[in-house]
């Protein structure tokens, strides 16, 4: 009886103990605080372009995934493109449509006529003043397709990183605006055929999804309209500063039907008509 | 052999600042392996950042199309970290690792204008100016 009290007393004293506050917890190292959230003010005021413009080859995927089934490898023009002019804008951006229309051909193009394109943006290149080394990299390319010493699929990234990492990175005596222009030279490309495709295939969305970009247009525009400013009239850029602006108008609808499609693909031939 | 010409090609017509050129390597190392995935480069650059400061990249990204944003610090960035906006500011993503390769993943709703920040969160020394190259890829 005696023991029987004694256990029950141990019970409840080890019940008692049970109830007792929970052993504190070692303080977790402190993990360092990540960047705080900025604000659209601060993002908008500080953003830079130089990674806001889709490349050529982006758009071609982008018009495959939207299940487009037209290349637009077989929508590029043979063109003549003139680059022993004054105007250095109008170079600029005929050395941004040489290196759209190589850009999109380099799997397929014959070699005679991707090694042609290749030798319009050297020679672009070399009237902008990009220095002596991107023609180099450009003529050691043409060297290699010549004697098919290249596979074409390591063509498309040297391609590719000629145009979103060497171009923008050079410092051309014709100045900051050249780089913009060679990259409003590929979007104006890429864009035209991109929106030739959709008007061919008939597709009512995919304007929406491939077309929508207004900043884009914006960011050109600015070029355009205020660092073109001061300088001769032109009818390439009069017509460049039309067609940014309408595209802008454009692209800043919620969504865009297929007569939209049809004006982007009007709006963008009236330019490269002139070059 | 490719790799190696337009390496050289770009160190010799955009020379780099000291602090930016082993960031600028390793980018360059990472962007040509991810062409063996089906990775695609829109564009790299980079720039020298100090202890809590940022670089905004505005960026237009296509609706279904997968975006891969890379970083990588030289010796001086112990942190880098990247944060994802969209257009209205509202925060859609940032990369959870304490080191100074962050990567982040995205694929868009939408076709949309985007906001990437990239952050020198923690330098060394918390003095040093960090060279941080970044590069947005696609697939």
């Amino acid at each position: 009886m005696l023991s029987s009290l004694l256990f029950v007393a141990l019970s409840n004293l080890s019940a008692c103990s049970e109830d007792s506050p929970a052993p504190v917890e070692p303080p977790r190292p402190v993990e360092p605080a990540g960047p705080a959230k900025l604000d659209l003010a601060a993002l908008a005021s500080a953003a830079e372009n130089v990674a806001l413009v889709p490349s050529p080859a982006e758009m071609q995927k982008a018009l495959e995934r939207a299940g487009i089934a037209t290349g637009l490898s077989g929508l590029v023009a043979d063109r003549t493109l003139k680059m022993d002019i004054e105007n250095k804008d109008v170079i600029a951006v005929r050395t941004g449509v040489a290196m759209a229309d190589a850009l999109l051909t380099v799997k397929d193009a014959p070699p005679g006529k991707l090694t042609a394109r290749l030798t319009l943006v050297k020679t672009g290149m070399t009237a902008l003043g990009g220095g002596a080394d991107i023609g180099a990299t450009i003529d050691d390319i043409n060297a290699r397709i010549t004697n098919n010493s290249v596979s074409r699929e390591d063509l498309v990234k040297e391609l590719d990183e000629i145009h979103g990492a060497i171009i923008p990175e050079i410092k051309f005596e014709a100045g900051e605006r050249a780089v913009p222009l060679i990259q409003a030279g590929s979007w104006l490309e890429g864009s035209n055929l991109v929106s030739g495709a959709i008007v061919a295939a008939n597709n009512e969305t995919a304007g929406t999804e491939l077309l929508r970009q207004p900043q884009v247009a914006d960011y050109f525009l600015k070029y355009v309209a205020v660092e073109g400013a001061g300088k001769a009239p032109d009818a390439v850029l009069a017509q460049l500063q039309t067609t940014l602006t309408r595209l802008k108008e454009i692209s800043s609808k919620p969504t865009l039907t297929l007569d939209d499609v049809k004006e982007v693909k009007a709006q963008t031939d009236a330019v490269l008509a002139l070059l | 052999m490719i790799s190696s010409l337009l390496f050289a090609a770009l160190a010799l017509v955009s020379p780099a600042l000291a602090d930016e050129a082993s960031a600028e390597t390793c980018l360059k190392t990472k962007i040509w392996e991810g062409y063996n995935s089906g990775w695609a480069v829109r564009t790299a650059t980079n720039a020298t950042l100090g202890q809590g400061e940022h670089r905004i990249y505005l960026v237009t990204l296509y609706a279904g199309t997968e975006y891969k944003i890379m970083v990588c610090g030289d010796d001086s960035a112990v942190n880098a970290d990247i944060v994802l906006y969209d257009s209205l500011g509202n925060e859609i993503g940032r990369d959870s690792t304490q080191d100074r390769d962050p990567v982040l993943l995205y694929k868009s709703g939408a076709t949309d204008t985007f906001y990437i920040a990239v952050h020198a969160t923690a330098t060394k020394d918390g003095t040093a100016k960090a060279g941080l190259a970044t590069a947005v890829t696609y697939k």
